[in-house]
């Protein structure tokens, strides 16, 4: 429900209504940050049906001039109404994606289906996908990829899901992606945008794809910036041991975090948890994490001196460096949009890993 | 319009059971507590304790355990996905196991109490909650107050104070206590057991111990009532709220324990003139109350500090942040009017 919800949510010209009891409604509510609509059920409408409520808040949403998207949770799914029936007679766009149906990716994914995106072959420029209001570091990765497009004198096009609703079906022929595990697949993917190396890869690509671009910018950039973390990781080497990393995330996220702390720090990746089902082929030791008691016992049997997820995990072993990546990261403020994608998103990265790594040492 | 989070369409807005359950529960440190249900509940609500605890310097993590039910569960039942998650949290041998049911388990039915009866080897106690089918989120504070306060049995009176109900996910809860321990204290009265706050579950029994209960606010006087009906103890219905009202609440607490509250109120009402002499500055200033409106208690609040400080209410101009619940204490007051003053000099 709430991966579905941060979809459609991040479309400005769709009003979210999420049809379930005002304790399911405030989840999605404070961690999205999204003007959200509920129906509050309440017991009533559970012995005597919720299609009464449900058309009275789509009543009183429909002036908007928004497209209504419900979204349900698991009580209403339970129940067996024939919601769809009870919608026929109004435009709405029905995700029946309750909590116990699957994880936040799967929801996620469902509501973009739901949306039906279309291509427009006429339509300039590249799509960024992978961006989902649940993640802290959305608006910092389409910051840093609209520069760096613009940088190779190419337009963005639609981005999913944080735009307006109407580009939904005037996406362009063409996408690069923020986070694979949420990848809408609209259009031809020109690869990821996680990691210097993906990142120059994606942007040659785009450069022999697209006309009129001009990547060389951008390709110098990379090979620049690349050159000062290598001379900053190199310099803590000289004092320090590599850090034996323990990561968990989704799995793009967590790749990208494994990758770079190997390729810059020479750094032990002890283990990674992966907080969906999909287990990535790489060559490092990669489970699925997605309680507690999974983390607990993954942190305990591998005792790493460096923690990169949530706030979750950093609590489980607060003797050691943490580097947030993962939501949700409470307890610190954080003002700024920053980036895991593009340049910015792997120098923010590894400035967060080295300081944490010396403070640590402190 | 009703399907806004607005405090004016609080029929259906009063949260889940589970919610509220769990920041009682988990506040007995030594125990875990079980969400039987879809693993979301109890994401959700973890996630929502954890920040909490992060945001009053807490790095533990809240002790929640998910039978993780799924569709397979929905269809055939989940009780025996009650009884694994039982089974495996009793095996890291807790104090005590709680037990809180969500929507989805009430409409499938699963017979919870039944299966904590079971002899498991660790007290398992079942908390009434069923999600949103069992009312709203202070249905599960009191029930699982109550259910906690069951198991003490009777004790003799020594003189000391409980604190009741506090609000575990306010994020002034620490400030607030100690607000309400500086005023107990300036009366010579000493805190027995923050029933429930961070304590552990050998200490619940000392509940009975104490002469009276300080409820946090009026939303707990059922379990003041029931408290009293058990043990025979009397109580404040709140926490001191306004200037007179912090005065009062030292006299109320001096009576009931039949001691003096005179040097008290005196250093109290200095304390207060302190204050008011500090943001003196806001004399003359105006402002306008929040456009959804403010609780009785805010309102009582904001007009007399308003008249004390020579400011006026206005309906149009600036609107000046309420705290979500009255300010506590003196203490509570100065809080706001820092926050006051920082608005009208933006």
């Amino acid at each position: 429900m709430t991966g579905a919800a941060a979809c459609l949510a991040g479309f400005e010209g769709i009003t979210v209504i999420i049809h379930g009891s005002s304790g399911c409604y405030y989840y999605p509510a404070t961690l999205l940050h999204a003007p959200l609509r509920g129906t509050f059920i309440v017991e009533e409408d559970v012995i005597f049906g919720s299609e009464r409520r449900l058309l009275e808040v789509i009543d009183e949403v429909s002036s908007s001039g928004t497209r209504i998207a419900v979204v349900t949770t698991c009580v209403p799914s339970i129940l067996g109404e024939d919601i769809r029936a009870m919608l026929a007679a109004h435009d709405v766009i029905l995700v029946d994606s309750p909590g116990f149906s699957g994880d936040f990716e799967q929801g996620y994914r469902h509501a973009l289906r739901a949306l039906t995106p279309l291509i427009n072959p006429e339509t300039n420029g590249i799509n960024i996908d992978g961006v989902s209001l649940f993640d802290p570091f959305s608006r910092g990765n389409i910051q840093e990829l609209s520069r760096l497009l613009l940088n190779a004198n190419v337009p963005v096009a639609t981005i999913f899901s944080m735009d307006k609703f109407a580009r939904v079906r005037q996406a362009s022929p063409y996408t690069i992606t923020t986070n694979e595990d949420i990848a809408g697949n609209v259009g031809t993917a020109l690869g990821s945008t996680l990691g210097l190396d993906a990142l120059k890869t994606t942007f040659e690509t785009i450069g022999s794809v697209i006309q009129g671009a001009d990547t060389e910018p951008v390709i110098r950039e990379i090979e620049r910036e690349e050159e000062r973390i290598n001379h900053a990781c190199d310099k803590y080497l000289r004092r320090f041991n590599p850090p034996r990393a323990a990561i968990f995330g989704s799995p793009s996220y967590a790749v990208f975090a494994a990758n770079s702390l190997v390729t810059y720090l020479d750094a032990e990746i002890t283990c990674i948890g992966s907080r969906t089902s999909v287990i990535p082929v790489v060559p490092y030791v990669v489970k699925q994490a997605d309680g507690l008691t999974q983390v607990q016992e993954m942190i305990k049997r591998h005792e790493p001196d460096l923690v990169i997820g949530s706030s979750f995990e950093r609590s489980v072993m607060p003797a050691a460096a943490f580097v947030g990546l993962t939501p949700p990261l409470q307890g610190q403020v954080r003002l700024t949009s920053r980036p895991v994608a593009g340049i910015f998103g792997t120098l923010s990265f590894m400035e967060d890993v080295l300081n944490a790594c010396m403070d640590r040492r402190r | 319009m009703s399907s806004n989070p607005l405090p004016s369409n609080t029929s259906r807005l009063g949260g889940c059971t589970l919610t509220g359950a769990l920041s009682v529960t988990t506040s007995v440190s030594d125990s875990i507590s079980i969400v039987h249900g879809p693993k979301g509940c109890s994401h959700h609500n973890f996630s929502l304790l954890h920040t909490i605890a992060l945001e009053n310097n807490r790095l533990n993590l809240p002790s929640v355990y998910s039978s993780g039910l799924l569709e397979s569960e929905i269809i055939f039942g989940g009780e025996a996905a009650l009884e694994r998650a039982i089974a495996a949290c009793a095996s890291s041998s807790p104090k005590c196991i709680f037990v809180l049911s969500t929507c989805v388990a009430e409409t499938i039915g699963d017979d919870v109490f039944s299966v904590c009866s079971m002899d498991w080897g660790v007290p398992v106690i079942p908390v009434p909650t069923a999600g949103f089918l069992g009312g709203a989120f202070q249905n599960g504070v009191l029930n699982a107050l109550s259910t906690l306060s069951d198991g003490v049995s009777p004790g003799s009176p020594d003189g000391t104070v409980n604190i009741i109900g506090e609000k575990n996910l306010e994020f002034e809860v620490e400030e607030n206590y100690t607000e309400v321990l500086r005023l107990l204290s300036a009366l010579g009265l000493s805190v027995n057991l923050r029933f429930i706050h961070q304590i552990s579950y050998d200490e619940i029994p000392q509940l009975a111990r104490a002469s009276f209960n300080v409820l946090r606010d009026k939303e707990v006087v059922p379990l003041g009532d029931h408290l009293k009906a058990r043990f025979g103890m009397p109580y404040l219905e709140s926490f001191p709220v306004g200037l007179a009202g912090t005065l009062r609440f030292l006299e109320m607490a001096a009576d009931t324990c039949g001691v003096s509250y005179h040097a008290a109120v005196q250093d109290e009402r200095a304390v207060q003139e302190e204050l008011l002499a500090d943001f003196s500055d806001l004399s003359g200033a105006r402002i306008v109350l929040p456009p959804d409106g403010v609780s009785a208690g805010d309102g009582a609040v904001i007009r007399e500090v308003v008249t004390a400080l020579g400011m006026k209410i206005a309906d149009s101009g600036l609107c000046v942040p309420m705290p979500l619940s009255p300010p506590v204490g003196t203490s509570g007051i100065r809080r706001m009017l820092h926050r006051w003053r920082r608005m009208i000099r933006a």
